[in-house]
């Protein structure tokens, strides 16, 4: 199986450290997203996996290959760095022809990824027509031409329409699901959450998670329960009775955290509360990444005044 | 990897984009035109009349700087070059393919050029291209079809070292239309081996200067030579 390994791989640009000893494996067979606030390093990390930029130092191979190496590197990994890159003057299906040609992938395959990525009626178009949706959708097609085992995608809901991200969230899954190792970039949470099964997490060019996307979640947001009643007071009073933490929730009820709605729900009724909802809320990616940056900014700010500590890297 | 797939994509780019073939076109079209246009007005000591018929070159050749420069430009606009060097990580391979891609339809279209010009200025010298001979002819328009080819690949290397197209055309075609005009009438010494001065040599049925028709084109062709190692240089060397 082919994972991308990134070891120990630092990019400076002059005296910026886009990248800053970082060490992650992207397995097959899974989504793993690509998180971090703009100019934390996804897109450099990604050229440099792709050999297009020279590391520092450090390196970052393909099933244990340098990009380079790969004899039709088409066929083993397809990206997506910009979806800008067809010329507007060429046609959609003159674009993707360019590229089969130069990795000897058969003709046949242009039409297929066409197909597969919707852009079948206007592959005889320049792409300057295209609107950036469209346009998204062709360098995905690029980077599906070589059938390759390894996809690399930034920002591929960028302009894309409420179907088009329905299509692309199917499609990465369907990516995980045939074997291929799936990394896919983005600053949007939600999307993210809704594709990803692992994350790898990027702050300033070092790494700040790499975990399952469950356990991300899990271990920064704690589950609450969300209970609204006729008597609010009456409620918060029998809470903090009770020992539980509450804090006002919204449209008048309370959220109660480290409790289960089965326990709440028993509560209330017990008191002879009248309760007009009752709900778990699972913690979001959102909520998650969030608590993460900004524990981010402290330590960044702190580091700054003191010897940094040493990060946590998963080897 | 093999080096002919790599060439058939970069053949098929600059086939793929109209304004490639326009190029091409207008590389025939106004070289002849203006041979045409100078051929009716040729009269004067220094006449020459092999260079009559092929005057047209001095703007023929802004299309073929225009062809080459393009052809190399395209790539540096929004990501191109990282989708290029993605699809064919050996760089040097990639931008050798892309001079091949280059070269061979405008050394093609060249030739057509030459003989072309050459048809169309003879037929308006009428009696005054009477003293060339068919190996003078000949050298010309085969000199002219290599000196196009040789100046569209001066601009495709150039390009490449100042990864725009803009640039390339801010100083080629200045240097092609204004400088080289002036400098020319100052004939002798350095001006001589400019790479169009030196490349057109080979279009005049007398020379003068300290080169003749061939060692004129071979000096064009060492410029041409050190643009595109330059080229390649600065696309080998730096992040894509």
């Amino acid at each position: 199986m082919t994972s991308i390994d990134v070891h120990e791989l630092t990019k400076e640009y002059g005296t910026t450290r886009a990248v800053d000893h970082l060490t992650f494996r992207v397995e097959p067979g899974r989504v793993t997203g690509f998180l971090g606030p703009n100019g934390a390093g996804k897109s450099t990390t990604m050229r440099l996996v792709l050999g297009l930029d020279r590391p520092t130092s450090g390196t970052a191979t393909i099933g244990g290959r340098a990009y380079a190496g790969l004899g039709e590197p088409l066929r083993h990994v397809g990206a997506l760095l910009d979806a800008q890159a067809a010329h507007g003057s060429r046609t959609a299906h003159d674009h993707l022809r360019a590229l089969a040609a130069s990795n000897r992938v058969e003709p046949a395959r242009v039409d297929e990824v066409l197909e597969e990525t919707g852009l079948t009626k206007v592959a005889r178009r320049r792409v300057k027509t295209f609107s950036l949706g469209m346009r998204q959708r062709l360098g995905i097609a690029a980077a599906l031409l070589g059938d390759p085992p390894v996809v690399l995608l930034d920002e591929p809901s960028n302009g894309l329409d409420p179907e088009g991200i329905i299509w692309i969230r199917e499609l990465l899954r369907r990516l995980a699901r045939e074997g291929r190792t799936v990394l896919v970039s983005s600053h949007l949470m939600n999307e993210t959450a809704s594709f990803a099964d692992h994350l790898i997490v990027l702050g300033r060019g070092r790494l700040l998670a790499d975990t399952p996307m469950r356990e991300f979640i899990h271990a920064r947001v704690q589950p609450r329960v969300r209970v609204r009643t006729t008597d609010t007071e009456a409620l918060a009073d029998l809470l903090t009775r009770h020992g539980y933490r509450t804090a006002e929730g919204e449209h008048g009820g309370r959220a109660v955290f480290d409790a289960r709605v089965d326990d709440i729900g028993r509560l209330a009724s017990g008191a002879g509360l009248t309760i007009l909802e009752l709900a778990p809320e699972e913690g979001t990616l959102e909520q998650a990444y969030l608590d993460l940056t900004a524990t981010e900014t402290e330590f960044t700010a702190a580091a700054s005044t003191s010897a940094a500590p040493a990060q946590p890297q998963e080897a | 990897m093999a080096f002919a797939p790599v060439l058939h994509s970069e053949w098929i780019k600059i086939r793929t984009l109209r304004s490639m073939i326009w190029a091409l076109a207008a590389v025939v079209l106004a070289t002849a035109a203006f041979s045409a246009l100078a051929g009716l007005d040729s009269d004067g000591t220094d006449f020459d009349p092999l260079f009559a018929a092929f005057f047209g070159v001095n703007f023929g050749q802004v299309a073929a700087v225009a062809f080459g420069t393009t052809a190399v430009s395209s790539e540096f606009q929004g990501g191109a070059l990282r989708l290029s060097l993605a699809a064919v990580p050996h760089r040097g391979r990639w931008f050798t393919a892309k001079a091949v891609a280059i070269g061979v339809p405008a050394l093609a279209v060249g030739l057509l050029t030459g003989f072309v010009s050459l048809a169309v200025g003879s037929a308006v010298l009428g009696d005054k291209a009477s003293g060339l001979s068919a190996a003078e002819c000949l050298r010309g328009a085969v000199g002219c079809g290599v000196y196009l080819a040789l100046m569209a690949l001066l601009a495709a290397g150039l390009t490449a070292l100042l990864r725009s197209g803009l640039a390339t055309l801010s100083i080629l075609v200045p240097f092609l239309l204004i400088v080289s005009f002036v400098v020319g009438g100052v004939s002798g010494g350095i001006a001589d081996f400019l790479p169009d001065k030196a490349g057109q040599v080979i279009l005049h049925q007398t020379s003068d200067g300290a080169l003749g028709p061939w060692s004129g084109l071979a000096v064009t062709a060492v410029w041409t030579a050190a643009a595109l190692a330059a080229g390649a240089w600065s696309v080998r060397r730096r992040d894509a």
